[in-house]
């Protein structure tokens, strides 16, 4: 492990959005000003977190200690390989989520409120990435709890508040039992830092040592949509399109399973987590919630349901990965955050180009779709393509990885569990593909519907750009997934962290 | 630093801290009763001096310790003997906290209330000289005479309110209030017949031979009783809604940030008193203190949930909160003990705060119910993001002001061996979040149903200032909650002769 | 039994007072009454610390007159002269807030005043 250095950088990337959403807040009143200040804030996060990527690659930790709150716990910032991967998937991510997000959101109430707390939400995320120890990582999990709010509430009226409330309730309890699993942590390990790889190594309290592990993994499984604790994701699709985006493709849900692996890889640590045996069980519950969520994913007709329940079942890949405990499950696993993230956020982009340009959002009323809208369909199908596990997409990688995974781990069981997904995913994505391709547009428009042949004409370049960029980004990972400077490379750096396991020569 | 040393080192500091305040009590009617505007001014004045004097203090204690006065120059257990220790830190939130609620009425002071302001002003001061004098002061009659100091002008500022029910939510202060305190005399007459002496430290020790006898008991009881009415402590909180939520905004600030406190710092003086007399035996007092904190703690915050009314929602929070800290105080370790005099010290701060917050939505509309106010949060954007933050402060979300106390408790919980207890303080948070974000969810994410919150315009800088200043406090006073802590464990660690 | 009763007559008295004044606090609705009742508590309270200065047979607490070897002592009479002062203020305050309440709600029977606001 490198030696840790002070450096501002981590507690920059922050502030730039804190800043920036400040001041959208305060001065953001006009478009024109909004934009370039949405924008610019995405786009300076993005070159300071890119900049700590040679140097966590080297082996450097980035650290920076912000507030002593209690005796012996701060506030502290630390940059690893596994929290630069997040962070750098959601400051990438953040920059076509904003562009989009001001194209879509054109002429829409309260968009001052909206774009402020929208770059909030991203300051937050990196504070959970760069988190040193649990109490920061909580602070900030929390925070994004209450940014994310005033976006799902956005539309107003009944649903969205009802929808609103359940994501409250579902993400505050799932905190409270973060918050309880904590204090016994501190109390048991008098420390609650993630720089190491397992602060609970030295107790032996079984019974205390399984109730850190439910508290805590049922407090992050909340975001992380491990059923039964689910619910709220399918609820929130009322929330306006770039908002569902951000929430299930890049911050909320990417937060929980990261929340998961912190707990897994540093609080326990793989050795004592094989020792202990806890994992199965997460395990099982993983591979549940993917097979589960994908037959209900079957009988959705709402495009964004559909989705909402695609991101439940692939964020269980995550979780089975972690629970599986071993290098390869574990790369797949950092590597499914980008993955699943570039392809789902393609699909709500298409999804919501869809419903700016044709007004539709049921999946039976996407019959020739592809005709009028190419560019978006294509993107789709990649996105698609690449969940059912094609060759040469971000998916399969995952998916061989993960295989590779379960099989050192002894579980080749959850093979079979991948296979099925991988069929599953296929009967949902299909259809819908068919459908748009090789079926004949609906007969006459519907009354309140765009005429189809003006469909491409009405898109915004600022919403096809975005889409486009991303779902290239699917075909790259897949294709390229192993070139220098992927992602890959620093997932590689991260899983070796994890596993102590020594690095490349420099 | 240094020069601040120098002036600490005034061998007076001690009596001035209460004189100077009493003395401007007096001044005050007496010059300038026909100068409202003035003697508004001059209180002022007078608060922040104090404030500075309590700073002197401060300074004194960390450069040289613990330190002492003997009133008159006569030496204890005779005389009246001052001390000022860790706990007595806390004078410079009752300072700082008048002054602000001082600052907060001005608009009252030189507007309608024209004719009261010389007599609030007053009686404010008098608050403030009670309560310093009952920190400090290490003299059981003396702590008596003090605690009426504190709670005569408390009732009589109660009763200041306009509105129709103010004078009887008032006698319903006073009733109680007056009985408690007879109680706790009735209690130092006992301690006095038993040892013949009134000096806590001398207390102590005479009692000490005879171990738990039925007298000493009996004087704990009454004591004890009498303090906890005035702190407030389930089943003793009766009457705290009724008073908190019918007072003026800033006087509900000072009652629920520093007077109801003062109940505690008196128990926690008589921890000392009783300790060593008592020694197992108190454990037997620590443990009914934590069943009690407990059900404070589930009343509190259950029956905030369900109130209409703002005010009486923050009452209900403070009942909740009291909880917290006598929780804090019966699990007796270091750790809980140092959280629970934290959270005295760091729920000051955010109550007061938020009562200000919620005096300036009240008072600018006329409207006290939560459901009226809705919407309100767009015309009085300031005042109602007070509001808010103090209420996520309050419900103890880290770093804010409320985590520390509560985190510290927790751990003290789990360290006493009493895991259980964990479930009660989490879940209090859980519902303290619940009432804070019901407010919060009416204030900014609903339309406006009255005519009054539609045509309302921002508070004054005079509402402003105090009440933002507080919750901004409250917010980031997590962030240094180390040093507080860190403060507060010596004295915590010596509590009762551990 | 008796006798120990007997022999600690006056703290059985002050005792009776002291519920005595309860009693009325607590069970008589006019807040005059009750402050009454308050009046009646505190005396009790008064007459117990003064007692617990006496001593069978001890000499007036007075300088000139030459003190033996027992005195009744001084201090709980300046405790009660306090508490007396105290007493006085606080019953003050209530009249004044009764007579503020007869005013605004034209009764001060506890049971017609019902809850406030």
């Amino acid at each position: 492990m490198g030696a840790e250095l002070l450096d501002a950088r981590p507690a920059l990337a922050l502030l730039v959005s804190a800043t920036g959403a400040g001041l959208i807040m305060l001065i953001g009143y006009r478009a024109r000003l909004r934009a370039w200040l949405a924008v610019g804030a995405a786009v300076l996060k993005f070159v300071i977190v890119w900049s700590m990527l040679p140097g966590v690659l080297a082996g450097q930790v980035y650290g920076l200690t912000l507030f002593e709150v209690l005796p012996g716990l701060a506030l502290e910032l630390r940059v690893d390989a596994l929290g630069l991967f997040f962070a750098l998937v959601s400051s990438t991510l953040w920059i076509p989520a904003t562009i989009y997000a001001l194209a879509y959101m054109r002429g829409r109430q309260g968009q001052r409120r909206f774009f402020s707390f929208f770059a909030l939400c991203v300051a937050t995320t990196v504070g959970i990435a760069f988190a040193e120890n649990l109490l920061t990582l909580f602070v900030f999990y929390e925070l994004l709890t209450v940014c994310t709010y005033p976006l799902v509430i956005h539309e107003g009226g009944l649903a969205a508040r009802r929808a609103g409330r359940r994501y409250l309730i579902y993400t505050l309890s799932g905190g409270a039992l973060i918050l309880t699993g904590m204090v016994v942590v501190q109390h048991l390990a008098g420390t609650l830092s993630l720089s190491g790889t397992g602060i609970l190594d030295s107790i032996d309290n079984h019974a205390a040592l399984l109730a850190i592990f439910v508290l805590l993994v049922a407090g992050f499984g909340v975001k992380a949509a491990i059923m039964p604790l689910h619910s709220w994701l399918p609820a929130a699709m009322v929330a306006p399109v770039p908002v569902s985006a951000l929430l299930h493709a890049v911050a909320v849900v990417k937060a929980g399973v990261f929340g998961l692996m912190r707990v897994v890889y540093n609080v326990f640590g793989v050795e004592h987590m094989r020792v202990l045996g806890f994992a199965g069980y997460l395990g099982l519950l993983a591979g549940f919630t993917i097979l589960a969520a994908s037959v209900i994913a079957l009988r959705q007709h709402n495009l964004k349901r559909l989705l909402a329940w695609s991101t439940i079942s692939q964020l269980s890949y995550i979780v089975l990965a972690i629970s599986l405990l071993t290098p390869a499950a574990t790369l797949a696993g950092i590597i499914h955050l980008a993955n699943q993230a570039f392809a789902k956020i393609t699909m709500f982009f298409a999804a919501g180009a869809i419903q700016r340009a044709t007004g539709k959002t049921r999946i039976d009323e996407l019959d020739g779709i592809g005709r009028q809208l190419p560019a978006v369909m294509a993107s789709f199908t990649v996105a698609g393509l690449s969940f059912i596990g094609v060759p040469l997409l971000a998916g399969f990688i995952t998916k061989w990885y993960l295989s590779l995974g379960a099989l050192q781990a002894g579980s080749g069981g959850y093979m079979v569990v991948l296979a099925l997904s991988g069929l599953l995913n296929a009967a949902y994505w299909l259809p819908i593909l068919y459908r748009a391709w090789f079926k004949p547009p609906a007969g006459v428009a519907a009354a309140g519907n765009t005429s189809p042949l003006a469909g491409s004409a009405a898109l915004s370049p600022m919403m096809l750009v975005p889409l486009l960029i991303c779902a290239a980004y699917v075909l790259l990972l897949g294709v390229g997934a192993e070139a220098p400077a992927m992602p890959f490379v620093l997932a590689e750096a991260a899983v070796r962290l994890v596993f102590g396991l020594p690095g490349p020569a420099p | 630093m240094r020069a601040l040393a120098a002036f600490a080192d005034w061998p007076h500091l001690l009596p001035a801290l209460f004189l100077l305040p009493l003395a401007g009590a007096a001044l005050l009617p007496a010059l300038l009763r026909t100068r409202p505007a003035v003697a508004w001014a001059s209180a002022l004045a007078v608060a922040l001096a104090t404030t500075m004097l309590a700073v002197l203090a401060l300074v004194r204690l960390l450069g040289d310790g613990d330190y002492g006065y003997a009133m008159a120059g006569w030496a204890p257990p005779l005389g009246i003997e001052l001390r000022y220790d860790r706990l007595s830190a806390i004078t410079l939130l009752t300072g700082a906290l008048v002054s602000l609620a001082l600052l907060f009425a001005r608009r009252e002071m030189t507007g309608a209330g024209r004719r009261q302001a010389v007599l609030y002003c007053s009686l404010v001061l008098i608050l403030l000289g009670g309560m310093n004098g009952f920190v400090i002061t290490a003299d059981l009659f003396n702590l008596f005479v003090f605690m009426e100091l504190l709670s005569l002008p408390a009732y009589a500022l109660v009763a200041m309110s306009p509105a129709r029910g103010a004078a009887l939510a008032a006698l319903k202060y006073l009733l109680p209030g007056a009985v408690s305190s007879l109680l706790v005399l009735f209690g130092i007459g006992v301690l006095h017949a038993l040892t013949g002496s009134l000096n806590m430290a001398d207390v102590a020790v005479r009692l000490t031979p005879g171990g738990p006898s039925p007298a000493t008991v009996l004087a704990l009881v009454l004591i004890s009783v009498g303090l906890l009415v005035k702190a407030a402590l389930f089943p003793l909180h009766f009457w705290l809604p009724d008073a908190h939520s019918a007072a003026p905004g800033p006087v509900s600030a000072l009652l629920s940030g520093l007077v109801v406190k003062m109940g505690v710092v008196g128990v926690v003086r008589m921890f000392d008193v009783f300790g060593p007399a008592l020694g197992g035996a108190m454990q037997a007092f620590e443990n009914l203190l934590l069943i009690l904190g407990v059900l404070a703690i589930l009343t509190g915050a259950l029956a905030a949930l369900v109130q209409h009314e703002l005010k009486r929602m923050l009452a209900w929070s403070t009942v909740a909160n009291i909880g917290y800290i006598f929780v804090g105080l019966g699990l007796a370790g270091s750790a809980a003990v140092s959280g629970g005099i934290a959270h005295v010290f760091y729920h000051g701060l955010t109550k007061a705060g938020l009562f200000l917050a919620a005096a300036a939505l009240v008072e600018r509309t006329g409207l006290h119910d939560i459901d009226d106010l809705r919407g309100l949060g767009h015309r009085m954007p300031l005042a109602a993001t007070a509001l808010s933050a103090g209420l996520i402060a309050v419900a103890g979300v880290p770093p804010t002001a409320g985590f520390v106390g509560k985190w510290q408790i927790a751990l003290g919980a789990l360290e006493a061996g009493r895991p259980e207890l964990l479930v009660v303080v989490l879940g209090g948070a859980l519902l303290a979040l619940a009432y804070g974000m019901r407010v919060i969810n009416a204030l900014f994410f609903r339309a406006p149903v009255s005519d009054q919150v539609v045509t309302a315009s921002e508070a004054p800088a005079s509402m402003l200032v105090p009440s933002v200043l507080l919750v901004a406090l409250a917010l980031a006073g997590g962030l240094s909650g180390a040093r507080v802590i860190e403060f507060i464990l010596p004295f915590a660690e010596s509590l009762g002769g551990r | 039994m008796l006798q120990a009763l007997f022999s600690h007559i006056d703290y059985v008295a002050v005792t009776v007072l002291f519920c005595a004044g309860l009693y009325i606090m607590i069970a008589r609705g006019n807040l005059l009454k009750k402050v009454i009742g308050l009046n009646i508590m505190e005396t009790a309270v008064f007459a117990f610390i003064v007692t617990t200065g006496m001593i069978d047979g001890g000499d007036p607490p007075l300088l000139e007159q030459g003190l033996g070897p027992d005195f009744a002592s001084p201090l709980p009479h300046a405790l009660v002269l306090t508490g007396i002062v105290v007493a006085v203020s606080v019953t003050a305050v209530a009249l004044a807030l009764i007579v503020r309440v007869k005013r605004e709600h034209g009764t001060i029977e506890f049971d017609e005043l019902g809850e406030p606001r």
